[in-house]
């Protein structure tokens, strides 16, 4: 057996998530924490960064690296009050850098905690009943689930799943309260007990996904596992279950792929806990644990064959799945605007271009919490719902988005989503959100000029193929490869079932521009009736189908490839 | 003692009278005693046995007192001394740190020479005989004869406080005052030696003690007290190293320069500032020139950009304005106290000018016009690590007020206008009593936000050079951590070698609530008052206005709380540290 890689060493040694972070935190002359302890914070759903906009300068200046913490919050269906809003709201201006970004696993991000910051931060979450833990590392992430509220019961029904599934497979330790609420000296650990996850808890992060069709805007094959659930008499009945989705890949290594999932059957509603909880033993037990670039779930199926996986899965659940039922999706990502509910309520999807409310939006939306007794809806496409507002509620609402203009933006801005990239994500070989919104500007000149406006077309951006906004499953797929270029991938399904094929490599963006110019006149000229774009491609020629994920890299013309 | 005695013809009670008087005497005595016996015999050709000697008179005595913070008063007395001691007074300098109004009333003839500080604060050092002066159980001081010179700048609102106290004090104390008070503005030199003869001459021709003799000298010969030694010349080094040590996110700009001494045989210790001859705005001296009416005066130019204040405004210069313009409104605004006070709000000479503009004549000029003052900085290296080399901290100093952008003279012209390669005319100004411990075990606390701790960078260079194994806790605070730390890597260097034992931080805009280092103190009070009980010493640096008095109180309070003594047990302990030299402040 290889060696274990470093994390798990580290692991290992931490004392369930301890480490030395307390005494890291008491630390007043540097602005980061030991080397070690900044991969156990990611247990606690914090992450050590830096400026890198002032990389450059700040040695010469005798400072150290702009050292700022990131800190996600774990919000099962993104599922808020507005008391929490307020709360969060009131982080972000107090101890972070006054944004709060929404992000594509349905939750909150605070970016630019200083730490003397970060404790008083966390504590204020615990007040408003709410955490950060295992919205990072190698556990199960944040679940996100479809946001349905215009079905009340049904949303309830999936909430609560996720709810469920995320508080079961929830690390046992108490470290997280001890360093950040108690303060209290991480004493303990020896008596303690991991029983699903264990001492070097899983290889690598692990995702889960609810999706309610026909809406799949969690992108239900992207995950680890993702649930489709079946609804009968607006109840939901049980779940199909999809196993070996992700998104993330290495550019140069063929080896490391983004993977659409395999539906493995069907799984009444109170059988999903034990299933999930089964599935994450399983990859506990099987997943790579020497090598963390095929550590995920999608790489162990890959190695173990689909039927050997399911095979232990029937054996470690003691019965095996039902046939997988029909289901039919036929968009991903979110709606936009008004929509009326069964129970006469009304529900408002409001666009945060690149998930990052601030400014007058932050305001306006702490102004909505005065008069809003809902709830505010996190999507999983960085968006946020203002749901169950009674119809009186609703023109005074109206009136605050009116004021500060949130209402008129293409379609293709709309839909479109990039990740966080630079400054603060140390992984970025480009810009993503600082950037998407001007080539966005710049497409939808091109869309003018050949009368697509209005056209739903899924655009996607990330900073790095890690592919935080699951770009290969976007119609026009953006993956930086270094500063101000990018890789263009075309030929995803709109319904979010099919990834997509590299079509053109380091493009600027005049390349970008000029790439996609002649595609989208071909669109115009020659597409069917109804037929997307992530189709029509295909059809043209211009790039193959990517059938599944170990065929990603398969078919790229050789001029292309290298 | 020579024998002749033995074959004298004196009885042996005159023999003893005479071998006492001679043992008493001091040598020169002795020589005046035998010419004034040969005089005497010269004079009256009588028998040596009439002689009944009358006994030498004394010379009159003069202690000469000084409340000084930056040494100039200090210099000044020294001066003074010479000259009085030429002139055949029996004269002695004396610091105010280290005697009592008290013993004061004993002393008969004294000369004061007191600065003021702050915000026309006494000198730190002068605090303790100031309050002991003021107090309602002052001493009387009648028999005191005394005159008070007033060094200060006109620039701060308090003129020459110190000095006025001192002045009508002693009087009310009962001393009499031989000479009006005298107040100097910075350029002090021409003033402090027309006082110092008129004084020393009132005091020369008074009948003195009684029996003590009179001097009697030309004074149109007199000496002109000499104050070269408190000038030195201006030596221009050159800026090696120029980085502005705040983030670019930051909204202050704070330069660490690098000033090469090779070649120029300048040294200086840890603790010692520089004094920086600056030019002024070369915009705003072409602004002047033009609202003076000599635009194109290249002499006068040059006068204005390197000799010339033309930022301060006083309210003498507006009265000398109002009448050289004879313009009505100023005229209206100098009419009473509280009117002028509202217009020299936040204005400068420019200002002035722009209100009434006119061509003057060069006296006129010059009689409004103060020469333009050096700026200090605390020198931030410690030559035994930087060799021929002095590091200084700039904070660049701009603001805006009525409708105007103002750049301060010197952090400016330091800061903008001389990149590396430029050349900077300074000077070296000692500052005896800010200095590292003599004895290199002893702990030390170092205070200083802001630029204040520039010191304290030297302080621990030189530690760590020397190899010096004391204790070394450093409060420093700013705005924000992220992009006000100076130094910090150097800090955080020093931390690890343990040349800096403790390092306590005080970021003010980083949360709601403002922490600045007294807070910080507070917080260690106990660890605070155990280094101080294990003999370490405290030094301050850095902004007086605020911090300095909220740091001198707050260890106040912590000695109180730590002691639980009474605050005025307090403050005597505070004045100990502070007496015996463990207690050192350089604020400005
Ligand atoms: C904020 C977010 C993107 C956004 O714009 O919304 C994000 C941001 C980051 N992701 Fe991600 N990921 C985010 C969703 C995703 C997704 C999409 C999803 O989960 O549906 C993916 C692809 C799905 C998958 O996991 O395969 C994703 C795949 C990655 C990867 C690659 C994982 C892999 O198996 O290859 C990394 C790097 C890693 O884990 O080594 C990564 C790492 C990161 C880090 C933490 C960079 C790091 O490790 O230092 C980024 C923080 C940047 C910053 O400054 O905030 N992030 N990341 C999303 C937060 C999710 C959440 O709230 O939990
Ligand atoms: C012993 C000593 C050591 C010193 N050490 C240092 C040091 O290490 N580093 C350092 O940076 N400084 C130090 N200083 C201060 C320094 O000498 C100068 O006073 C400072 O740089 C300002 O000088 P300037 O010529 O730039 O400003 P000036 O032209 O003299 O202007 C300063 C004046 O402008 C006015 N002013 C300033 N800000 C405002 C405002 N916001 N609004 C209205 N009016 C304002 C005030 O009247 C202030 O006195 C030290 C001073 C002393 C006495
Ligand atoms: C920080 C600081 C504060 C001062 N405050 C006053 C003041 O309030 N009133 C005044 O007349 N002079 C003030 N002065 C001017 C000094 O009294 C003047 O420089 C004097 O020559 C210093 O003499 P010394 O070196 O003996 O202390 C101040 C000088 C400095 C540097
Ligand atoms: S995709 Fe890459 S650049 Fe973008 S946030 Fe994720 S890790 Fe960072």
């Amino acid at each position: 057996m290889t060696q274990r890689s470093r994390n798990e060493e580290i692991k290992e040694a931490s004392r369930f998530l301890r480490g030395t972070i307390a005494e890291g935190l008491r630390d007043q002359v540097t602005g980061a924490i030991a080397e070690d302890d900044t991969q156990l914070t990611k247990f606690h759903g914090i992450y050590l960064q830096d400026d890198r906009d002032l990389r450059g300068e700040r040695a010469k200046k005798k400072l150290e690296k702009a050292f700022s913490f990131m800190a996600r919050v774990r919000i099962p269906a993104g599922v808020l009050t507005p008391a929490q809003w307020i709360a969060l709201h009131d982080i972000a201006a107090e101890r972070g850098n006054a944004t709060l970004r929404l992000t594509t696993r349905q939750t909150v991000q605070f970016h630019g905690i200083i730490k003397s910051n970060l404790r008083p931060a966390i504590q204020s979450l615990h007040t408003a009943l709410l955490d950060t833990i295992a919205a990072c590392g190698d556990v199960n992430r944040n679940v996100i689930a479809s946001v349905v509220p215009q079905l009340p019961v049904v949303h309830a029904e999936v909430t609560a799943m996720a709810r469920a599934i995320s508080d079961h497979l929830l690390p046992h330790s108490r470290a997280w309260h001890e360093i950040w609420i108690d303060g209290a000296l991480a004493a303990g650990g020896d008596d303690e007990e991991e029983p699903i996850l264990g001492r070097t808890y899983l290889p690598r992060k692990f995702k889960i996904a609810i999706a309610v069709p026909p809406q799949n805007d969690t992108d239900v094959f992207a995950h680890d596992i993702g649930l489709i659930a079946i609804v009968q008499r607006d109840h939901i009945i049980g779940y199909n279950v999809v196993v070996g989705g992700g998104m993330g890949m290495t550019h140069g290594e063929p080896d490391t792929f983004p993977r659409t999932g395999d539906v493995i059957g069907f799984c009444r509603p109170e059988q999903v806990v034990a299933v999930c909880e089964r599935i994450v033993i399983i990859q506990r037990d099987w997943g790579d644990r020497a090598d963390r670039k095929h550590a995920r779930l999608k790489y162990t199926l890959e190695r173990e064959g689909l039927d050997r996986f399911t095979a232990e899965l029937r054996q470690r659940l003691g019965y095996a799945l039902a046939p997988a039922r029909p289901y039919v999706f036929d968009r991903t990502g979110d709606p936009h605007g008004w929509i009326e509910g069964a129970d006469g309520r009304a529900h408002y999807f409001l666009f945060v271009e690149n998930g990052r409310v601030h400014g007058a939006l932050l305001e306006a939306l702490r102004e909505i919490t005065a008069a809003h007794d809902g709830l505010f809806v996190l999507t999983p496409n960085q968006n946020l719902v203002i749901a169950n507002v009674t119809p009186e509620q609703r023109a005074e609402i109206g009136a605050v988005l009116d004021r500060v203009g949130l209402r008129d933006t293409s379609a293709l801005r709309r839909n479109a989503m990039a990740c966080v990239a630079l400054p603060t994500c140390g992984l970025a070989l480009a810009e993503s959100e600082r950037y998407l919104p001007d080539l966005i500007s710049a497409l939808d000149e091109e869309l003018a000029r050949h009368d697509l406006t209005g056209a739903e077309i899924m655009l996607r951006m990330t900073g790095c193929p890690n592919g935080c906004a699951r770009p290969y499953l976007a119609e026009i797929g953006l993956v930086g490869t270094g500063p101000g270029r990018y890789n263009l991938y075309l030929g995803a399904a709109f319904d979010g079932s099919r990834l997509s094929k590299l079509y053109r490599k380091d493009l600027d963006h005049a390349g970008i521009v000029a790439a996609l110019r002649p595609l989208l006149a071909a669109y115009t000229r020659d597409r069917t009736l109804n037929e997307r774009f992530g189709d029509f491609v295909i059809r043209a020629g211009v790039v193959s189908r990517t059938s599944s994920g170990n065929r990603f890299h398969a078919d790229v013309p050789l001029a292309v490839a290298d | 003692m020579p024998t002749p005695l033995a074959t004298t013809p004196l009885p042996d009670d005159q023999v003893a009278l005479v071998k006492r008087l001679l043992a008493s005497a001091t040598p020169e005595q002795r020589q005046w005693l035998s010419g004034y016996i040969a005089g005497f015999q010269a004079a009256n050709d009588i028998g040596v046995a009439s002689a009944a000697a009358a006994p030498p008179a004394p010379k009159p005595r003069l202690t000469i007192l000084y409340a000084s913070e930056s040494g100039n008063a200090e210099t000044l007395a020294g001066a003074v001394r010479k000259e009085a001691t030429r002139l055949g007074f029996a004269a002695r300098v004396l610091d105010v740190a280290d005697t009592t109004p008290a013993e004061i009333a004993q002393v008969g003839n004294l000369l004061v020479i007191a600065s003021t500080w702050g915000e026309g604060d006494p000198p730190q050092r002068a605090e303790a005989f100031h309050a002991a002066l003021i107090a309602d159980d002052a001493p009387r001081l009648n028999g005191l004869r005394y005159a008070v010179l007033a060094l200060g700048d006109r620039a701060y609102a308090r003129f020459c406080e110190t000095g006025r106290q001192f002045d009508s004090r002693f009087q009310a104390l009962g001393a009499t005052r031989i000479a009006d008070l005298v107040e100097c503005d910075l350029d002090y030199k021409q003033p402090a030696a027309a006082w110092t003869a008129v004084t020393l001459r009132t005091l020369a021709e008074m009948p003195t003690e009684p029996g003590a003799a009179v001097i009697r000298v030309d004074f149109s010969r007199a000496a002109p007290v000499e104050t070269a030694d408190d000038a030195p010349t201006p030596v221009e080094v050159e800026v090696t190293t120029h980085i502005n040590l705040n983030s670019g996110r930051s909204d202050i700009e704070t330069y660490h320069l690098e000033l090469s001494f090779a070649g120029t045989g300048l040294t200086y210790r840890p603790g010692d500032a520089i004094g920086f001859l600056p030019r002024n705005d070369p915009a705003l001296v072409s602004e002047v020139l033009r609202l003076i009416g000599h635009d194109s005066d290249a002499i006068l130019q040059e006068r204005l950009s390197t000799e010339l204040d033309i930022t301060t405004l006083t309210r003498g210069q507006v009265r000398d304005y109002a009448d050289m313009t004879g313009d009505a409104r100023l005229r209206d605004v100098t009419v009473d106290e509280t009117k002028l006070g509202a217009f020299l709000q936040d204005r400068q000479l420019v200002d002035l000018l722009e209100a009434a503009p006119k061509p003057l004549r060069a006296e006129q000029i010059s009689k409004l016009l103060r020469p333009l003052p050096p700026r200090y900085y605390s020198i931030a290296s410690s030559q035994a690590a930087v060799g021929e080399e002095a590091h200084l901290l700039i904070a660049k100093i701009a603001w805006d007020s009525h409708g105007r952008a103002r750049h301060g003279v010197a952090s400016t012209d330091a800061t903008v206008r001389r990149g590396i390669g430029r050349r900077m005319p300074i000077t070296v100004k000692p500052n005896p009593h800010f200095r590292l411990p003599e004895n290199g075990d002893t702990s030390i606390i170092m205070i200083g936000p802001g630029t204040g701790v520039a010191p304290f960078r030297a302080f621990l260079q030189e530690r760590e050079t020397t190899g010096a194994l004391g204790r070394t806790w450093l409060f420093f605070g700013a705005r924000r951590f992220t992009h006000d730390f100076l130094y910090q890597l150097e800090w955080q260097d020093w931390l690890k070698s343990g040349v800096l034992s403790r390092i306590d931080l005080a970021f003010s805009r980083d949360q709601r609530e403002k922490i600045y280092v007294q807070h910080r103190m507070w917080e260690a009070r106990r660890e605070l008052y155990a280094w101080l009980r294990d003999g370490a010493s405290v030094y301050v640096c850095g902004d007086a206005k605020a911090m300095a008095k909220d740091v001198h109180a707050m260890l106040l309070a912590i000695v109180a709380d730590q002691s639980s003594h009474d605050s005025d047990a307090a403050i005597s302990e505070v004045r100990e540290l502070q007496r015996a030299g463990r207690y050192c402040r350089d604020i400005y």
